[in-house]
């Protein structure tokens, strides 16, 4: 599906921030030894969502161009799907989990491209959350490297 | 089922009209009933006007920090129901709901604004301006002002002057466009909810008789007025012979200068936000482009710019696929309709027509248009010269920016007016130059924030100062100058 206004964009922020949150409880139950990382995971989720909505809440004005500067954000390129079977190994789930880090650190980096023509503060806020991803996916690799 | 029919607030309470005369209020969208709104009688205005001058000495006398505290509490709840109040625009005017949360920004931004009021208001003195005599102007409330609301902002715009008004010790008396009222009737719930004491705020709905019976009460001091030309001359005119205070914000015919430097990719956004956003239904749109450069100048931007007008996604504004609502009602595209008809009888070249409809999803094509673009547009075609007032983008060439600022103070009208260039002379030359009110350069929609005039010149605009920010609190003020001297 196509992203062409920043409305919808802001809809997909809540929706993989919301399913990517329900990974890392599941994995907060299902790996109890590094739970807390996990846990930690969904708090920052909560503050993502919640940091780029105020953002876009506090500068869409009439001046912006929130419903053009979108040609097309193709949602196929960022979607992901959570395989949650209960046997998966810690190392399968690790391998899944930096997928989708990657894939919505990526979706982040091309809204934040995209918006440029918005005021400012929306591409800075973007960045500064696929920035966080990338220190995330670190987390993910060392513990991948332990298990 | 029963359609709701809405209210009046007047003294502090919502109370039925007592007309007869109502009138519909439709989703353009979906061309449905929304509700009926009524044509308030004079005795109603009369009501609402005497509610607001009983509340005023005792508003005024009400310290400014307290009157903030009423209108923080007022962005509180504006904030708490944000996404609600930009539904309601959506529904009510058809514009996309990132245009509609765009509309609530700006609006709660006034009331920020506004709540600065102990600082804004203050006056200012000189000592000694003869040996023991000191003298000093402050400034006072005057009484009740009002607003007359056009139907594209029907929540914003109101609030370009009321919080403001307010915020100094008057009382106000809001008039919203018939065509579009619930978003004033959400905004006064929320008044209610704040607490504001009885007729410090009152709404009184209907058309031009109400507007009129404002215009003429002598108990009104001022009067704010967004909406055409021709009747903001008459709002000037009647305010002039009552001896009333105006601002009066009118049409516009905007131009868009794209200079060869111009960066038109990253402007693209910019410029198609500027022609079509609120479906061209503002008084900052881009209405010309005037292109300034040679033939290939001229076909690398019309290229660009008609690609991306063709892709724009025309729909319901409620549907976040969608870039572009309808228009507010279907006279309103009737008339759109009719004036793209003259322009291709005046010989412009309708390159992209709109009339030829492509919308997302199933919604009936009542109101629809899409976007329109015409080239070989002259300075003095109709296409040109007159307001239209929906999604219809002209295109102008100029050989120099000499020529194309000629050509906009050729035009009766000045709004806005946009550079876009890369050269920093040629944007010095267009600000310093231009007879526009306001000035973008790399920016299409030039909406001065709350903390600056909505400037307006020529037919755009009659009045002395300006809404919003620091003219707002002149308008609203009188200085009162005290010369004292003890012995």
């Amino acid at each position: 599906m196509k992203l062409n206004t920043m409305a919808a964009v802001m809809s997909f922020v809540s929706k993989v921030e919301n399913e990517s949150a329900q990974l890392y409880e599941d994995y907060a139950r299902r790996y109890p030894k590094i739970g807390d990382i996990f846990s930690s995971f969904i708090k920052e989720n909560k503050r993502f969502e919640k940091g780029i909505k105020q953002t876009y809440f506090g500068v869409i004005t009439d001046t912006i161009e929130a419903c053009y500067s979108f040609e097309g954000l193709d949602t196929d390129d960022y979607e992901f799907v959570i395989n949650s079977n209960p046997s998966t190994p810690l190392a399968n789930a690790l391998q899944m989990a930096l997928e989708i880090e990657d894939k919505i650190e990526k979706f982040y980096l091309k809204v934040a491209e995209l918006s440029n023509s918005l005021m400012a503060d929306i591409p800075i806020a973007c960045t500064r959350v696929a920035k966080k991803r990338q220190d995330r996916k670190a987390t993910l690799q060392s513990l991948l490297e332990k298990v | 089922m029963e359609v709701r029919r809405l209210q009046n607030y007047i003294n502090g309470e919502w109370v039925d009209s007592e007309s007869k005369e109502l009138e519909e209020v439709r989703n353009p969208a979906w061309d449905k009933l929304l509700c009926h709104v009524p044509m308030s009688t004079k005795a109603e205005v009369d009501r609402a006007v005497q509610a607001s001058k009983d509340a005023f000495p005792e508003w005024r006398n009400i310290p400014p920090v307290t009157r903030c505290r009423y209108l923080q509490r007022l962005i509180e709840l504006m904030e708490e129901r944000f996404d609600e109040l930009s539904r309601v625009q959506t529904t009510e005017h058809g514009k996309t709901i990132d245009e509609s949360r765009g509309e609530t920004r700006r609006a709660i931004e006034m009331v920020e604004v506004a709540s600065g009021i102990p600082s804004l208001m203050q006056g200012f003195n000189l000592e000694d301006i003869a040996a023991g005599i000191d003298e000093y102007a402050i400034y006072q409330p005057l009484g009740v002002f009002c607003a007359l609301a056009p139907f594209n902002f029907p929540f914003m715009v109101p609030l370009w002057f009321l919080p403001f008004a307010i915020a100094c010790g008057n009382t106000f008396v809001v008039k919203p466009s018939p065509r579009t009222p619930m978003s004033q009737a959400e905004l006064f719930s929320i008044f209610d909810e704040v607490g504001f004491p009885p007729g410090v705020v009152n709404l009184v709905n209907g058309a031009a008789d109400v507007a009129n019976h404002l215009m003429e009460h002598p108990d009104i001091q001022g009067v704010t007025f967004v909406g055409s030309t021709p009747v903001g001359r008459i709002v000037y005119r009647k305010c002039g012979e009552t001896g009333k205070r105006v601002i009066a914000q009118c049409g516009a015919k905007n131009f868009l200068v794209i200079m060869p430097d111009a960066e038109l990719d990253s402007s693209m956004a910019s410029l198609m936000s500027s022609f079509f956003g609120n479906t061209g239904q503002r008084c900052l749109s881009g209405a010309n482009a005037l292109v300034v450069g040679d033939d290939a100048v001229y076909k690398r931007f019309v290229d660009k710019f008609v690609e991306a007008a063709a892709n724009i996604r025309v729909g319901d504004g409620l549907d976040e696929s969608v870039q572009m609502g309808p228009l507010q009602n279907v006279a309103s595209k009737q008339r759109v309709a009719g004036v793209i008809e003259r322009g291709v009888k005046e010989d412009a070249q309708l390159t992209l027509d709109g009339r030829k409809l492509n919308l997302v999803g199933d919604v009936p094509e009542t109101c629809f248009l899409n976007p329109t673009v015409f080239e070989n547009v002259t300075p003095d075609m109709s296409l040109a010269r007159e307001e239209i007032f929906g999604p219809v983008a002209s295109i102008l060439r100029a050989k120099d920016l000499d020529e194309a600022i000629e050509i906009i103070h050729g035009n009766p009208y000045g709004n806005a007016g946009s550079i876009f260039t890369s050269s920093g002379k040629w944007a010095r030359q267009f600000q310093h130059d231009v007879a526009v009110g306001n000035v973008g350069i790399n920016i299409g929609i030039v909406a001065p924030m709350s903390f600056f005039p909505f400037g307006g010149r020529k037919d755009s605009f009659f009045g002395v100062t300006h809404g919003q920010g620091r003219d707002a609190i002149r308008f609203f003020t009188d200085p009162k100058v005290v010369i004292q001297r003890w012995f």
